[in-house]
């Protein structure tokens, strides 16, 4: 369990995490999401003690970080997969942390195993590619087995099947009571790994609910209607609570009425509809509209990427939707 | 990965173990950090070989010398016994026989003094220091075992090289007829203060790594303090009067020097004193080293 009371953090003048207040349970997934410098990895080094905050405190299962007498059996962490001496194997980085903690080194070899470096481990950690790397970093957070488990941007780099590996272990090890915090920026994968989300921008907490939650709670549900007389059903759903827009000539999206009762006020009406189709909100949705006002770095060509995605979100809401 | 429960007592699966960070554990996980790497036990081998050789040098150049003046003692019909030989010497000169096993020092203050810069400066360079906090949060474990590493290490090569370097000289200058063993003043004193001073030497740049988290930088000033700092305050001795000529003793090359001699020299610092102002040198740099690495975000 991590538990976060009015964390703050300024660097020279810059508020970077701007007093959140947050607990990650035991026994789920909690995801952590934001767009960039909304002050993830920030908070996540505050947690590990790497950074102390500027004000407000955070403990792990109960306590600060560097207050555990045994802090890797406790928490593991993978903040920067480049946390390693480049000149070093991957074996003897494993070993020289294994150390401190007095942990076999039969635990080092399972590690090892256990991410699939058996046949680099000898190779220096400096010629490991970011997948290999991170595969790496994450071998160093299971070293201890720790109860708690912090990962930031773990599939960075990784291929599908590692991917689906870190998918799989965190939902493990989630089911097995631990408590697992873990930050990305791919939406689809929070929506396939997680069970809560934590969503920060610009330093505060915009959001903190089950993935259901997110994605049922901030859209109202939509309905892409297709028929002969869009003109004319558009002037017939209108009321209030009902906005209709035209995307294309003969296709609407209606909102707040859903599709049974767009299907009554076209029959009442004699108006042939031949698609009546409920939009899937998605995580990647809420996350626009959580996030919209959040985003700190604006790129103007295409009028900020979170419209220039969200004009995209509808056709790709299926996918992630599910 | 095992199956467990959930309560406290029972949660730490027998594979990974279940004891907390040990001091002794921090001290192997600093020893496993430095030998794993190639280039530090190249570059340890490479200073002892360096030292040595050094120290060679000086037992030739010396022997040389000192065959020169008893030949031409001899040519002009005279006897000149060792005792005669080394009295002719200007005093503090350097070539008091005895130091002779610190005749490649600079080498290992230079060799080893960046190596302990690198110890840590290295981790900041690559990222290891965040995996070095996660391990041991209360950091200054992790500096104190790095602190002991580097003392020991530093300690060893330079008394082994200095020994080995003695080992040279004796039968040479024996053989000239000098009373030059193990048992005479100042050479096991000597030999012991010179581990000590690049001991030292070691922990200044142990914490120059730390306060300035740069390698090129860390050595630079390393440099600085123990070899153009030294340059520097001879030509204090330019200027007119006596002040001046008693101003660069104080200096930490000079008063580590210092430490390594023996007797006492009319307005010069006795050894013990060199000794003691070195050591507060040291603890300069290691204090403020050891503060910032406990408070600095990393």
């Amino acid at each position: 369990m991590i538990e976060a009371r009015d964390l703050a953090k300024v660097y020279g003048g810059k508020t970077a995490v701007a007093g959140v207040s947050f607990t990650v349970r035991a026994g789920q997934v909690t995801g952590f999401l934001g767009p960039n410098g909304a002050g993830k990895s920030t908070t996540m080094r505050m947690i590990m003690g790497l950074d102390r905050p500027t004000s407000g405190s955070v403990t792990v299962n109960g306590r600060p970080y560097a207050d555990h007498k045994a802090p890797l059996h406790e928490v593991g962490a993978l903040l920067d997969a480049k946390a390693v001496h480049t000149s070093r194997s991957a074996y003897n980085h494993l070993l020289a942390m294994a150390a401190t903690h007095g942990i076999p080194k039969a635990r080092v070899h399972e590690v090892i195993e256990m991410t699939g470096l058996e046949a680099v481990a000898r190779k220096k950690a400096g010629g490991f590619s970011l997948g290999m790397g991170q595969r790496l970093g994450i071998a160093a957070a299971l070293l201890g087995d720790p109860q708690t488990l912090i990962l930031d941007e773990p599939v960075n780099g990784l291929d599908p099947e590692g991917v689906l590996w870190v998918r799989n272990l965190v939902r493990y090890l989630a089911n097995q009571g631990k408590t697992i915090f873990l930050s990305s920026h791919l939406m689809s994968e929070m929506a396939q790994t997680a069970d809560h989300l934590i969503v920060i921008g610009r330093g505060r907490i915009i959001a903190d609910a089950p993935v259901k939650g997110i994605i049922a709670g901030t859209r109202q549900a939509r309905t892409l209607v297709r028929t002969d007389a869009a003109a004319h059903l558009s002037r017939l759903l209108a009321r209030d609570g009902v906005t209709v827009d035209q995307s294309e000539p003969e296709a609407l999206t209606v909102t707040g009425l859903d599709p049974r009762g767009i299907a009554q006020v076209a029959l009442a009406n004699g108006v042939l509809v031949y698609e009546l189709t409920p939009q899937m909100s998605s995580l990647e949705d809420a996350y626009f509209d959580l996030t919209k006002d959040e985003v700190e770095y604006h790129s103007h060509l295409t009028g900020g990427p979170a419209a220039a995605a969200r004009e995209t979100a509808p056709a790709t809401a299926g996918k992630y939707g599910r | 990965m095992s199956t467990r429960t959930t309560t406290p007592a029972a949660r730490i699966s027998s594979s990974a173990g279940s004891r907390g960070v040990t001091f002794a554990g921090v001290l192997r996980s600093e020893w496993i950090k430095l030998w794993s790497l190639m280039s530090t036990r190249i570059l340890l081998l490479l200073t002892l070989a360096a030292i040595v050789g050094v120290g060679a040098l000086a037992v030739l150049i010396r022997y040389t010398y000192l065959d020169e003046i008893a030949r031409n003692a001899r040519e002009q019909g005279q006897t000149m016994t060792p005792e005669m030989m080394e009295q002719s010497f200007p005093p503090g000169s350097g070539f008091e026989l005895y130091n002779l096993p610190n005749a490649g020092l600079q080498i290992g203050i230079l060799v080893l003094g960046s190596l302990a810069v690198l110890f840590i400066s290295s981790e900041y360079a690559t990222g290891m220091i965040r995996s070095t906090m996660n391990a041991v949060p209360r950091r200054t474990p992790a500096f104190a075992a790095k602190a002991i590493i580097l003392v020991v290490i530093s300690y060893v090569i330079t008394t082994l090289a200095g020994a080995a370097t003695f080992l040279i000289a004796m039968p040479v200058f024996q053989g000239i007829g000098f009373d030059l063993d193990w048992s005479t003043d100042g050479v096991l004193y000597s030999i012991s203060t010179g581990g000590l001073y690049v001991a030292g030497v070691a922990l200044i740049g142990l914490s120059l790594g730390t306060l300035l988290r740069n390698s090129a930088g860390g050595i630079t000033v390393l440099v600085g303090i123990f070899f153009v700092l030294s340059i520097a305050a001879s030509f204090l001795t330019l200027i007119p009067g006596e002040f001046w000529k008693y101003v660069p003793q104080y200096i930490p090359s000079e008063a580590g020097g210092r430490f390594l001699s023996i007797g006492h020299t009319d307005g010069v610092i006795d050894p013990w004193q060199g000794g003691l102002l070195f050591l507060g040198y040291v603890l300069l740099f290691l204090v403020p080293a050891m503060i910032l690495l406990k408070k600095r975000d990393v």
